[in-house]
């Protein structure tokens, strides 16, 4: 019973940086109507910056988020500004072929700079844990989570509070009602998917204190964040997150049962089951 | 223009000089890199024409056809191992198996937006390399397989020369060609066509769309699985990363396609054509710097997409179009002078 | 002799079956999201009938034709074919037994020229070669054979509306759903596609249900109209009555005159 509450437990703890870094896909769909392939790529990004920080700044990685999110924020934007932009209105097969590039090209561009080698931080709490009722935590789990949780709020905050949150909010729920209420589209489009790909690196930063880092990474996440947003509901802001709960949990509890390396097969099973049952995803009801 | 009786206008003119064209490599040193270079661009057009198949004439895009071919390459290649089932037994095998793949993962997706379809091919060709890698009882595992070499002969689809490979290779690029041409001509065009422009519209004209996507879809996975026979008996080795990878396969042959011109039945050899030569000389040349090719490949693609996304053949159309516009102008122009 | 005998025999096997109208439809409604786009709405169509469905704006009368032809699920209700069953059906099947319909803002397949447009639809009675006569013979009746290669997306808007009809006469339905296919047309124009439909009612035995914003062409093209407000079947009758309903006249908010009479003033 205990090994299986400590396993709920670790799920939560990972779903929610789950739930962080494909909250960015999720929010680029719904706004953009275009699905980012290479939105895990950023993740990869992230880490790689917030490695770079730590390794010629000394800035802890979880410190470190503001400075990743702004890098990874403004790359975004000038990606958006430069790719993206030119096949918003482009057939489907050039936005997925484009985003396909783009994750190729991030990938083999990192490998270029950085190499192939596994990056890793040091960090004082890298091995310490907490013990409360026989459960274990681990304190790098926690301060990722806990980081989660505080990004998730930032970004509610923005989307509900701020004018420019509300004018995203109206770009993805009616385009042309945006644009006669004086939204400028198109800046909304750039800094939706600027703020959607620093959240997913923001997302990879927080867990670089339990992680290494190499250019592949990013495609190990790739199924996982699909099956999140499928869950919750291609565009569902609030469903990824979610989804990302459902995902953690799924693949800690069944790594109880199954070799690690199986775990995205089921994640597999997962993911076209909600396809061929239940496609708008977990949040909203047949 | 007039010879001995026969005319010969534009189109025969290139057709005749294709077929020359294609004879070629027959004369080269079999045991040669270049005659391996030719047989692999033509392998790829092979791939990149089934890819068509689905992508260009059903406009479904797979994102993960590395799974068909790999199923292909592993289903016959394990028949031959295991059973000493005849490779070209074992093609049509892998072409079920890869056929009924489609149709497993069709089921679901064909009522939901293109974009699925793209996510969970993608997420099919990654998984079946999981699995290959980690059932090594049944896929020898992430070392990959070894076709031993045996007797040469027709039946164990093992030959002394490499120009026999050649021929067997121009053989399936003519089969899954043949096969796209039929498709994309006749009543069944029109009706994929339709079912390209306005899906909605055909299904009220009377189209059964999800049949027809099925259907084509499905021929594209068999032909897929019969190119991963043919590679694997050509290459005599293949691990599950690189059949089943998503740059190196699943990708390349898509982006083939989209450079020569998506559901065009030249497209994938015009494509082939750049792409592979370009990607051996980044190979060659640039070997020690990791990551180089693809690189190089990502920039084309999305350069591809931005400037060309209908492919070359609809650019030299174009091109053409607008000289031939141009001449009818000057000539109107002459005639208003007088 | 001879059709006193077929006559006879009609009225035998109509009084054996009960009299079948082409088109019953029995109480469906449709939902979105608790809205009521459609709600209990029933009415018959018989064999070369043209019923008109007139109605304000966001009546439900595009909701109305797709829910007919299957684009549209239903919540409750149904709908019976030629006595058989085919709400429910896909749109394909439902057209294989004879009913399509128009778009009201051309769905037509671009990047191909008239005649292929035609010809696809053709195809689902027609082997390649006399889709493509039969298409030729359609385009000729309807005035488009000089455009017959010219690309859809290059035509006016009138040449679309009229290739969406030659498109969906094509597949030779019995019963075809026009929606708005005159909307764009000027009034002698107007005339001449009434003279066509009236025509083809006669010569290929279809029936039509109508939806247009015109009135002279409902009131010259159909035998009986159908007044839908806010989903609901408001009333049913010729034009002449439906003119002179009171209900109908309050539904658009006005005086008859501005409702049936209005292109007369104007």
């Amino acid at each position: 019973m205990l090994a299986f509450i400590q396993s709920l437990l670790d799920g939560i703890l990972l779903g929610g940086i789950y739930g962080v870094i494909s909250i960015g896909l999720s929010l680029v769909f719904g706004v953009l109507g275009i699905v980012n392939f290479a939105q895990a790529q950023f993740m990869m990004l992230g880490m790689y910056a917030a490695w770079f920080a730590w390794d010629s700044l000394g800035l802890d990685p979880i410190l470190g988020v503001p400075l990743t999110g702004a890098v990874i924020f403004i790359i975004g934007y000038a990606i958006e500004k430069l790719l993206l932009q030119p096949v918003l209105k482009a057939p489907p097969v050039a936005q997925i072929f484009l985003t396909v590039g783009l994750m190729i090209l991030l990938e083999n561009a990192v490998l270029l700079i950085f190499g192939s080698s596994f990056k890793s931080v040091v960090v004082s709490y890298q091995q310490s844990g907490l013990k409360i009722f026989g459960l274990f935590i681990s304190v790098p789990y926690l301060f990722a989570f806990s980081a989660a949780v505080i990004v998730c709020i930032a970004l509610w905050l923005f989307l509900s509070k701020t004018w420019f949150g509300r004018a995203i909010r109206a770009t993805a729920q009616d385009e042309n009602a945006a644009v006669l209420c004086g939204v400028n589209v198109k800046q909304v489009y750039a800094l939706t998917f600027a703020v959607g790909v620093a959240l997913t690196a923001i997302g990879g930063a927080v867990i670089l204190p339990y992680m290494t880092v190499s250019p592949t990474v990013g495609g190990q996440f790739a199924i996982l964040m699909f099956t999140v947003v499928v869950l919750g509901g291609l565009g569902n802001v609030a469903g990824a997150l979610v989804g990302g709960l459902v995902v953690g949990v799924i693949q800690s509890l069944s790594a109880m049962v199954l070799p690690v390396q199986l775990q995205n097969l089921i994640l597999f099973m997962v993911f076209i089951g909600i396809l061929a049952f239940k496609p708008e995803g977990l949040l909203k009801e047949a | 223009m007039k010879f001995k009786g026969v005319t010969l206008n534009a189109r025969t003119a290139v057709y005749l000089c294709l077929a020359v064209a294609f004879l070629i490599p027959l004369g080269m040193d079999p045991d040669g890199y270049l005659l391996r270079i030719v047989s692999m661009v033509v392998l790829f057009a092979a791939m990149a024409q089934a890819w068509n198949i689905v992508g260009g004439l059903a406009n479904q895009l797979s994102l993960g056809h590395a799974a068909f071919f790999g199923l292909g390459a592993y289903t016959s290649t394990l028949l031959f191992i295991r059973q000493g089932i005849s490779p070209w037994a074992g093609m049509l095998a892998g072409g079920v198996v890869a056929a009924v793949a489609m149709l497993l993962l069709s089921i679901p997706l064909f009522r939901l937006r293109g974009h699925y379809f793209a996510l969970a091919t993608l997420a099919f060709a990654e998984v079946l390399k999981i699995i290959a890698i980690h059932f090594a009882d049944l896929t020898e595992g992430p070392t990959g397989i070894t076709i031993p070499y045996g007797e040469p002969s027709f039946a164990n689809f093992q030959f002394e020369s490499n120009t026999s490979y050649y021929v067997v290779i121009v053989a399936l690029f003519a089969v899954v060609s043949l096969i796209f041409w039929k498709l994309s001509t006749g009543a069944m065009g029109f009706r994929l066509r339709a079912i390209r422009e306005n899906e909605q519209a055909a299904e009220v004209s009377g189209i059964d769309t999800y049949r027809i996507k099925l259907g084509t879809s499905m021929v594209s996975a068999f032909t897929m699985g019969m190119c991963g026979t043919v590679y694997a008996q050509f290459t005599y080795f293949f691990d599950p990363e690189s059949i089943f990878s998503m740059t190196g396969i699943s990708v390349r042959v898509a982006l083939i396609c989209i450079i020569g011109g998506m559901g065009r039945l030249w497209g994938p050899l015009i494509g082939a054509c750049i792409l592979i030569p370009l990607d051996e000389i980044a190979v060659n040349t640039m070997s020690d710097v990791a990551g180089l090719g693809p690189f190089v490949t990502s920039v084309i693609l999305i350069a591809a997409i931005i400037y060309e996304p209908r492919g070359l053949i609809s650019a030299w159309e174009r091109l053409r179009r607008r000289a031939q516009k141009k001449h009818a102008a000057q000539s109107g122009q002459a005639a208003g002078a007088v | 002799m001879k059709t006193d005998l077929s006559k006879e025999l009609i009225g035998i096997t109509g009084e054996f079956k009960g009299h079948v109208p082409l088109l019953e439809v029995s109480g469906i409604s449709v939902t979105f999201g608790g809205l009521h786009a459609l709600s209990d709405v029933s009415f018959t169509v018989e064999p070369n009938e043209i019923i008109g469905i007139i109605g304000p704006n966001g009546a439900g009368k595009t909701t109305l034709f797709n829910s007919l032809v299957g684009l549209q699920k239903l919540s409750s209700g149904h709908v019976n074919f030629d006595g058989k069953r085919i709400s429910g059906h896909k749109p394909h099947s439902i057209a294989a037994a004879g009913m399509t319909k128009t778009f009201q803002n051309s769905a037509l397949f671009p990047g191909m020229s008239v005649l292929d447009n035609v010809i696809t639809a053709a195809l689902l009675r027609n082997p390649l070669k006399t889709a493509r006569q039969e298409s030729e013979k359609v385009l000729k009746k309807l005035g488009l054979y000089e455009v017959k290669d010219t690309d859809v997306a290059d035509l006016t808007f009138p040449q679309k509306a009229l290739t969406e009809l030659a498109r969906g006469l094509a597949s030779g339905p019995r019963l075809l759903l026009l929606d708005e296919v005159m909307a764009a047309l000027s009034p002698s124009e107007m005339d001449d596609v009434i003279g066509v439909i009236k025509e083809i009612r006669k010569s290929m035995s279809v029936s039509f249900l109508v939806v247009e914003h015109h009135m002279r062409a409902i009131m010259a093209l159909c035998d009986r109209l159908i007044v839908l407000n806010f989903g609901k079947k408001l009333a049913e009758g010729t034009p002449q009555e439906i003119a002179k309903n009171p209900q109908v006249v309050e539904a658009y908010l006005g005086s008859s005159a501005s409702v049936l009479g209005g292109e007369h003033a104007a």
